[in-house]
């Protein structure tokens, strides 16, 4: 029974050690350790240890996310602060694709490696735009074609009538606009995405409640 | 429906986060205790903590606020304990909150209070 027992703190703490992975390294060993004598101290308290008993004192100690979130409502509710992964998936998305279109996909694993961004988040990341800035350079210098208009002086052969210029193959009304919304899009999109996704960057799960009367 | 009786969730657990921390300066106005059995003294009353490690993080804050101090002392058995006691100014936070609590509670109570109150 024993090793369960340990295995079932080692778990317990090793999963509290993540939620807090956001604060302080002092500051989490700390926590930690707190929590740690706190079990040992329990333990020590049971006529009989069994598996039961570890699980029922583990349960009244609380899932570690709730005392996680504790401790950033109570020390501040700072915003979970950027690492270097979020930072270079921001910009590799943004601009990550002008490195050989590889700087993006490395920006989209480290958004998808992140746990800072929810699922959702992590879609709009990958969607708008793929690429990101690289599909609106390439639609502001021509390569990716957008329309063309050709453009001559024609006339009727046949009839000899006047001859007048004419445009053809150029775009109808409606491509034009959605021309022009796909070029906005692939401007203003990666701008938004990378504006949205570090704004979006995970915040504590308790940022609501400031308490603090004591401290006044 | 679902949705008044969350807010009411949250509301009942900002009450009880509030009052905390004066129930853990109460119990370490008197005598100072280590975390563990401060934790079980306040988890013998029923409905204050329903997570008893959320007291640590408590402890740390009346700390960092100068209303408790703590200090390490050798236990009978095991490692040494973090004994916690309440600084003067932590006594004093407490002394203001029962004059603000005790109007404020019989009020509550004058409206809300069981039958036999009215």
């Amino acid at each position: 029974m024993k090793p369960t027992a340990d295995r079932l703190v080692d778990d317990y703490l090793k999963r509290l050690d993540r939620e807090l992975s956001d604060l302080p390294r002092a500051r989490r060993r700390e926590l930690t350790d707190e929590i740690a004598e706190h079990i040992a101290e329990a333990r020590a308290g049971l006529e009989a240890e069994n598996e039961v008993e570890i699980r029922n004192l583990l349960e009244r100690l609380g899932d570690p996310a709730e005392i996680a979130a504790e401790e950033r409502a109570r020390s501040g509710a700072r915003p979970r602060r950027a690492g270097p992964i979020e930072i270079f998936a921001l910009i590799g998305l943004l601009i990550g694709g002008f490195l050989f279109v590889v700087g993006w996909f490395v920006g989209l694993v480290l958004l998808w490696v992140s746990d800072a961004w929810t699922t959702g988040e992590k879609l709009v990341g990958t969607l708008l735009v793929p690429g990101g800035l690289v599909p609106a350079f390439l639609i502001g210098t021509g390569a990716l074609g957008g329309y063309s208009e050709v453009c001559g002086a024609t006339g009727d052969p046949a009839t000899g009538a006047e001859l007048s210029m004419v445009c053809t193959g150029g775009p109808s009304l409606a491509a034009r606009i959605f021309w022009i919304a796909l070029s906005v899009i692939c401007i203003v999109g990666p701008f938004f995405t990378t504006i949205f996704l570090a704004r979006r960057m995970k915040r504590p799960a308790a940022t609501a409640y400031q308490p603090s009367p004591g401290s006044a | 429906m679902v949705e008044t009786a969350g807010r009411q969730d949250a509301l009942l657990a900002q009450m009880r986060r509030g009052t905390l921390q004066y129930c853990v300066l109460a119990l370490l106005a008197s005598e100072e205790r280590y975390g563990f059995d401060l934790v079980r003294g306040l988890a013998e009353v029923d409905g204050m903590v329903t997570s008893e490690g959320t007291i640590y993080p408590l402890l740390s804050r009346l700390r960092r606020d100068g209303l408790v101090e703590s200090s390490w002392r050798e236990s009978p058995s095991g490692p040494p304990r973090r004994y916690y006691r309440a600084t003067s100014a932590g006594r004093a936070a407490l002394e203001d909150f029962r004059r603000e609590w005790s109007p404020f509670r019989d009020a509550v109570n004058t409206f809300v209070g069981g039958e036999d109150e009215r």
